[in-house]
């Protein structure tokens, strides 16, 4: 099971680098964020007050249709390649073939982010490069996020583009059209909606949350106080429970859909 | 693994009852083929020997013993879907490569085995460019890879060209001699004929009809043709006046002087002694035996819902 599971992580890894639309998001990607970290530089600016939103803004974009470009076909892929079958026939459980799919793209998903982040790195100046690389670490936590909805989208599709319609959706969805909504919500309801459920819808989207978090760690508290909005970052158990649920929850709804089929054709 | 037993096999799904009981014995040394229409439940038999469908009812006994599909079971079989595909980005070393690893098998098999299924010289290129036989043929050689004591064929013939068919067969007969257990499904039910050891039937879920091809070919009762070659024309009628209203005798007809005659299997050796030994114008006689896929209509059509 150990050697199979990490076999199965390893296969994952190397194929998923090999992915065109992988490399293809990936180099525009590491493109523009050398892009941005090459204008911070010759603004001559604060760094954390430009570089730094403006990768956040970059990466809350790209890196959730890295992850869903990544995910959407782990186990639908397999299905109509009518190799899903073969791989469960080895010792490998359901859950088992769904947490190393999702473990080996993860891995992608971190070369992916850190060639990005790495050469907004490279480009940016040194006093800059100690805060780019603080979002490392939250911008995986939102890549994985919306990779375990990709793979859970391939565990409930039987065809691979219906997979990857839902991820499309799933990335206009939370992305873009999350917080239009809420804007819509605030002016229907004439500000009715409290602050409270306001600050728990936003941070309810991983890609709200990640926004907030690194705008707040950036830009100072203040920033949304200017703006006239009040929104306190939850305490850091609460976010990574809020993390922690995004992961978990689509991995253990991937898992649950593929032990609930009958029958793995 | 000496032998592998399935009882008592209830599966459904939904309304569909797509396993009722089935019973399936398969033993080393022998190659077993499952037939049955689409929808027989062909598939559903394989599913549960690979774990991929969880049977309502029945057990697995391997060598008597009660056993699950479990991890230990698990790693003695080997299998083969139906078209197979691969990853497009992957070469068929790297496919191997990775099947390798999971099963815990020397990489160095690999040069051997891709020669062994006539695929040495594509080695390194990419499955996209391969054709369905090609990729049926790599498929194959994952099956084997680890050597396995129960190899599943699920409809193997599937794009194999001539060359295909030939390494499957090697290697079917291979698995035979080395003493494995072979199960396969398939519907070229000419091709295998003389090649499997064992047949069962299926349809909508039951077995219809098991055993060897001459066990059912015996209890199919399917006429045998035979074919006599007259001198003449006149020798030729005056044989079908003979043989007309011959209680054993199913259909005659003539064609360019030769007398085609269907006879039940029992009576065959009477219609030889009473119409074909001893006539001085019988020219030529030949016994044509009913083929698999006839026997498999009889025996469908007797055991059919």
């Amino acid at each position: 099971m150990t050697r199979l599971f990490y076999a199965v992580v390893l296969h994952e890894l190397r194929e998923r680098m090999r992915d065109k639309w992988v490399i293809v998001v990936g180099v525009i990607f590491a493109a523009l964020a050398a892009a941005v970290s090459l204008y911070g530089r010759t603004a001559e600016a604060d760094a954390a007050a430009l570089s730094g939103p403006s990768l956040v803004t970059l990466c809350s974009l790209f890196v959730p249709l890295v992850a869903l470009i990544l995910g959407h076909d782990a186990i639908v892929g397999e299905r109509q390649r009518n190799t899903l079958g073969l791989l469960l026939s080895m010792p490998i459980g359901r859950a088992g073939l769904v947490l190393s799919k999702f473990v080996g793209r993860a891995l992608a998903l971190t070369v992916s982010i850190i060639l990005g982040l790495g050469s907004a790195i490279l480009a940016s100046a040194e006093a800059e490069r100690e805060v780019i690389a603080a979002l490392v670490g939250p911008t995986w936590l939102l890549g994985a996020a919306f990779l375990a909805m990709g793979v859970a989208a391939s565990t409930l599709t039987r065809r691979q583009i219906a997979a990857a319609s839902v991820a499309v959706f799933v990335w206009f969805g939370l992305v873009f059209f999350y917080d239009l909504g809420l804007l819509a919500a605030l002016v229907a309801t004439d500000g009715g909606l409290s602050p409270d459920t306001v600050a728990k819808l936003v941070f309810g989207n991983p890609a709200g949350l990640y926004r907030v978090e690194m705008m707040t760690r950036f830009a100072g508290p203040e920033l949304f106080e200017n703006l006239g909005m009040q929104l306190a970052l939850p305490s850091a158990t609460t976010r990574g429970a809020i993390w922690a649920a995004w992961i978990g929850g689509p991995l253990l709804l991937g898992c649950g859909a593929l032990l609930a089929r009958r029958s793995q054709r | 693994m000496k032998r592998v037993s399935l009882e008592g096999l209830r599966v459904r799904f939904g309304k569909v009852q797509a396993l009722d009981g089935v019973d399936l014995s398969l033993g080393a040394g022998e190659i077993t083929l499952l037939a049955g229409p689409n929808g027989s439940g062909k598939s559903t038999l394989i599913d549960i020997l690979l774990g991929l469908t969880r049977a309502k009812a029945g057990r697995l006994l391997v060598d008597g013993e009660r056993r699950r599909v479990d991890a230990s079971f698990k790693k003695q079989v080997g299998y083969l879907p139906e078209a197979v595909a691969f990853s497009d980005t992957l070469t068929a070393a790297a496919v191997l490569r990775f099947f390798a690893r999971a099963r815990g098998v020397s990489k160095r098999r690999i040069p051997d085995l891709l020669e062994r299924v006539g695929l040495g010289a594509a080695a390194r290129r990419r499955v996209s460019g391969f054709s369905r036989g090609m990729r049926q043929r790599l498929g194959l050689a994952v099956a084997i890879l680890a050597e396995p004591s129960l190899l599943i064929l699920d409809e193997p013939t599937g794009g194999l060209d001539q060359e295909g068919l030939e390494v499957l067969l090697e290697v079917m007969a291979e698995w035979r001699a080395a003493g494995r257990i072979i199960l396969m499904a398939s519907h070229d039910l000419t091709l295998f004929e003389h090649r499997v050891d064992h047949l069962c039937l299926l349809s909508a879920g039951k077995v219809v009809a098991e055993g060897t091809p001459d066990v059912l070919r015996a209890r199919a009762n399917v006429p045998v043709e035979v074919r006599l070659r007259m001198a003449d024309a006149l020798a030729a009628g005056a044989l079908q006046r003979d043989l007309d209203g011959w209680g054993p005798l199913r259909s005659m007809q003539i064609d360019a002087g030769t007398l085609v005659a269907r006879v039940d299997p029992a009576a065959l050796l009477d219609f030889m002694d009473r119409h074909a030994a001893g006539r001085a114008d019988v020219e030529s006689v030949r016994v044509v035996e009913p083929g698999l896929d006839r026997v498999y209509q009889a025996l469908l059509a007797e055991g059919g819902p």
